[in-house]
């Protein structure tokens, strides 16, 4: 997982945040299922993947000291099931940054692979942000 | 699994109750540690006063209520587009409920139309949306 900041000046239309690659292991799948209070079978259930895509996000950008970022708005397409045990690949790009007064609207791309290549999922995510 | 897939029935519900060791949980299983929902003390000094749930916390009870009526076929081919309207807290109780409210056929594909909503215990709106299922017609 990658664990580096960026300039928060340079959270522009067309960055790419370093992409991230997890392992869905069944130790990690029983402590998301154990997070959501539910119950699972042989697929991973789908916002595991979110949550991992949206932490390699939330981890980089450098949000000033004493001051929060909101989740506003999430929107997903499944593709396909992944199963316990497969390995993604999380990519998040910025697709718009739009400012409102003391606020800026992220609007974040997020795409995730399995190991053949083959996107299982993709989004898109509205974070409001201090300008 | 619903079973019968009709305009106008309703989803079953999921009921949730949040507690901040939840929060805390979720917090170790996604990797985001953001202090709003961690952090007492730092949440407190902030205009939403205490700490409050993942956003995605709330989703994942969407998804659970929609994976119960339709199971794999939500896994692969599900579609949601969600607002986030305020934030659970903890100490909270969500009930997720959700509703078909049409069918449509597109080349041969049947897709069921719902739209659903996360309220708390005093009937705020914490999550509403709409998601789109494809289905096969011989489940209708």
């Amino acid at each position: 997982m990658p664990d580096q900041t960026i300039d928060y000046e340079g959270l522009i239309p067309g960055y790419k945040f370093p992409s991230a690659t997890y392992e869905l292991s069944e130790s990690f799948v029983s402590k998301y299922l154990k997070a959501v209070d539910s119950n699972g079978d042989e697929f991973v259930p789908p916002l595991a993947m979110t949550a991992c895509a949206i932490a390699t996000m939330t981890k980089s950008i450098p949000v000033p000291p004493g001051t929060i970022a909101i989740h506003a708005s999430q929107d997903l397409e499944f593709l396909k099931p992944v199963p316990v045990g497969a390995t993604i690949e999380c990519h998040i790009g910025v697709a718009q940054k739009i400012g409102r007064g003391k606020m800026s609207m992220l609007i974040l791309e997020v795409e995730i692979f399995d190991k053949d290549s083959e996107k299982v999922q993709s989004g898109r995510a509205t974070v409001a942000l201090p300008a | 699994m619903l079973a019968e897939i009709q305009e106008g029935k309703a989803l079953d519900p999921v009921v949730k109750h949040i507690t901040q060791e939840k929060i805390n949980l979720y917090a170790e299983a996604s990797g985001d540690f953001n202090p709003i929902h961690i952090d007492e003390s730092f949440a407190a000094k902030t205009p939403l006063g205490g700490t409050i749930a993942h956003g995605m916390l709330g989703l994942a009870y969407v998804s659970e209520m929609m994976t119960s009526a339709f199971g794999e076929g939500w896994l692969s081919s599900g579609k949601l587009r969600a607002k986030f309207k305020e934030p659970a807290r903890p100490g909270d109780t969500l009930t997720i409920s959700g509703k078909i409210d049409c069918i449509e056929q597109k080349d041969g594909v049947s897709y069921a139309n719902c739209n659903f909503e996360c309220r708390n215990e005093k009937g705020e709106m914490i999550v509403t949306g709409e998601a789109i299922v494809k289905f096969s017609s011989a489940r209708k």
